[in-house]
């Protein structure tokens, strides 16, 4: 007996060392990389900008007071959550009945239209817009299709509407392949018993499988919009210079202005605001329907 | 015919059946139309970059005077050395993050210990956290690291390649351990009673056992890595590029079709990886 929880205890010592030995390399990556990291940044957040010196040691809270007294700032934070919760919005819109039909398409189908989606994801941002630049340039296509028909100019580009456009069709990828695999594991029996005791397939589809996939679909919406939360390229090409978003803001105060402190803090407001709107956003969802 | 004949009979009497009918026809079409204009703005922008690589002219001009596949070859002159940039730090990058990762992905799938959760967790983040405020915090903690120590750091190549391993190893860990949901421990049990020792059971009986998701795991941590911009922006040294990053310089002040050779030439390279590697993996599930 003595003997059996002392061999246990020990086998459990042995496991614990091997898996120490298997995961200690990539945790102490991620420690080094990324823990430290944010926390030295978080530190940072709290000093003093200096022209001269850039950076005096401090323990202040006058970044944060700054971005939140600062019209200019909150603009740019308003901007930034309009353009993602927006473009979430029409990404659901335009995701749901592909993904919708994706799920139900025959095997045969299936398997090519499904690395159709899968292939934009990898093809990088920079790369995704120079076909909505071709689009909405000056001088582009669309301004040559309306100056033709309607004669007016149409210049979309760097309008906060390219910006949707473009983060829309650059995020809606990943909805539909999220959203196709909780469709996937709604039983299609449950629909066509819908059907067979009398309801026509739109209520079907309301009354049966949106209950049973509205917490999936969250999950794909709160990630789409973390994504548009945290867009770089396509604002920075598509919004052109004088439109502002959270993420090239952080990275201008960085490169152009030297001032750490502040775009230390601007890293955090950006992940805390993030992170309350999310919350926010599954409070929304009925308690029954939660994941 | 007959139940055509029918279902109008029987719109005769109810009035009701035809409003639900409509009503039906109304949703299906708006379902459909929603879908075709998402596949619209998901594809079209490529499509179009296709179509304007092979213009002859130096900007964009509708009609163009002819087409021409000039623009490909001067890819290499144009953009050679960022590409060449990004290629080795994504090599450097698969290379490094297998090596931590494939372990990573074993341990987590054969281990059940305190803390399991807290680890998996924090392995997976990178994925969610801002790729600039990695950028940033990655900058800033190598400058202070390179004022108490010494060593150059910022700016240079290893830098790079360390912060691009942590955001690739989320998926290679996501990979490995998903390539090994259906392994079946007997035969790990059995190797190791006939005697195998214990790296010689993960190098004949696990890895060959996981093999899709460590290929799964390498192709995308290259892309992941190869795509990278948000990130890498705060890393780069003033003389260095890469191709994303050129990508974006080159943007800013022209649209031509060179560049838009460039993003062809880096779709089809990544659509012909993803559709090999779907012969060994069904890439669809192991995306998501």
């Amino acid at each position: 007996m003595g003997a059996d929880i002392a061999a246990g205890r020990r086998s459990r010592t042995a496991q614990g060392l091997a898996a120490g030995a298997f995961l200690g390399p990539a945790t102490c990556v991620v420690l080094v990389t990324m823990v430290a990291p944010l926390l030295l940044l978080a530190r940072y957040s709290a000093n003093r900008y200096s022209a001269t010196d850039l950076m005096i040691e401090a323990v202040t809270p006058e970044n944060y007071l700054r971005f939140f007294t600062d019209t200019f700032y909150l603009g740019v934070m308003r901007t930034t959550i309009g353009v993602a919760v927006l473009s979430t919005l029409l990404c659901v819109l335009f995701g749901l009945p592909l993904a919708w039909r994706l799920a139900r398409m025959a095997p045969r189908w299936k398997g090519v239209c499904m690395l159709g989606v899968i292939l934009p994801l990898f093809i990088g941002s920079t790369v995704r817009t120079v076909g909505w630049m071709i689009l909405l340039a000056r001088g582009g296509l669309m301004d040559i299709a309306t100056t033709r028909l309607f004669a007016t100019r149409l210049d979309l580009m760097f309008t906060p509407t390219a910006v949707i456009v473009g983060i829309v069709s650059f995020n809606l990828p990943y909805l539909v392949l999220t959203m196709q695999s909780v469709f996937d594991r709604v039983d299609v029996q449950l629909e066509q018993a819908a059907q067979a005791l009398g309801a026509p397939p739109v209520r079907a589809f309301w009354r049966v499988v949106w209950p049973l996939v509205l917490p999936g679909v969250a999950i794909a919406a709160v990630m789409c919009f973390i994504l548009s939360m945290n867009a770089y390229a396509t604002p920075v090409l598509l919004g052109g210079p004088r439109f502002q978003m959270m993420a090239p803001l952080l990275y201008w105060e960085f490169g152009t202005n030297n001032n750490w402190p502040f775009a230390a803090a601007l890293a955090f407001i950006l992940m805390g605001t993030t992170l309350l709107l999310t919350v926010f956003a599954n409070m929304l969802i009925p308690r029954r329907y939660r994941a | 015919m007959a139940a055509q004949a029918m279902m109008n009979g029987q719109a005769a009497i109810s009035p009701a059946v035809p409003v639900a009918g409509i009503q039906q026809a109304l949703a299906r079409n708006t379902a459909r139309i929603l879908a075709a204009i998402g596949a619209v703005v998901v594809f079209l922008p490529l499509v179009l970059t296709v179509y304007l690589s092979v213009f002859d002219e130096s900007l964009i001009a509708f009609p163009p005077r002819g087409y021409t596949l000039a623009w490909y070859g001067q890819i290499l002159d144009k953009f050679g050395e960022p590409l060449w940039t990004s290629v080795q730090i994504a090599l450097a990058c698969v290379v490094l993050s297998l090596l931590i990762g494939i372990p990573a992905g074993i341990g987590l799938s054969r281990y059940r210990f305190r803390g399991r959760e807290v680890i998996s967790t924090l392995l997976l983040a990178p994925l969610t956290v801002p790729g600039v405020a990695l950028g940033l915090g990655i900058y800033v903690f190598a400058v202070w690291v390179e004022e108490s120590s010494g060593l150059a750091l910022s700016g240079s190549l290893a830098l790079l390649i360390a912060g691009h391993v942590l955001i690739t190893l989320p998926w290679v860990v996501r990979l490995c351990m998903a390539g090994l949901v259906n392994h079946d421990r007997a035969a790990e049990e059995a190797a190791t009673s006939l005697g195998a020792r214990p790296l010689t059971v993960i190098w004949r009986v696990t890895l060959p056992a996981m093999r899709a998701g460590v290929l799964a795991g390498a192709l995308f941590a290259f892309i992941v890595s190869f795509e990278n911009l948000e990130m890498t922006i705060f890393l780069v040294s003033p003389g260095m590029n890469t191709l994303p990053i050129a990508v974006l310089t080159y943007l800013l002040y022209h649209i031509d079709p060179l560049v838009a050779a460039v993003a062809v030439a880096q779709m089809v390279l990544i659509g012909a990886a993803l559709i090999l590697l779907d012969r060994f993996v069904r890439v669809a599930q192991v995306v998501r």
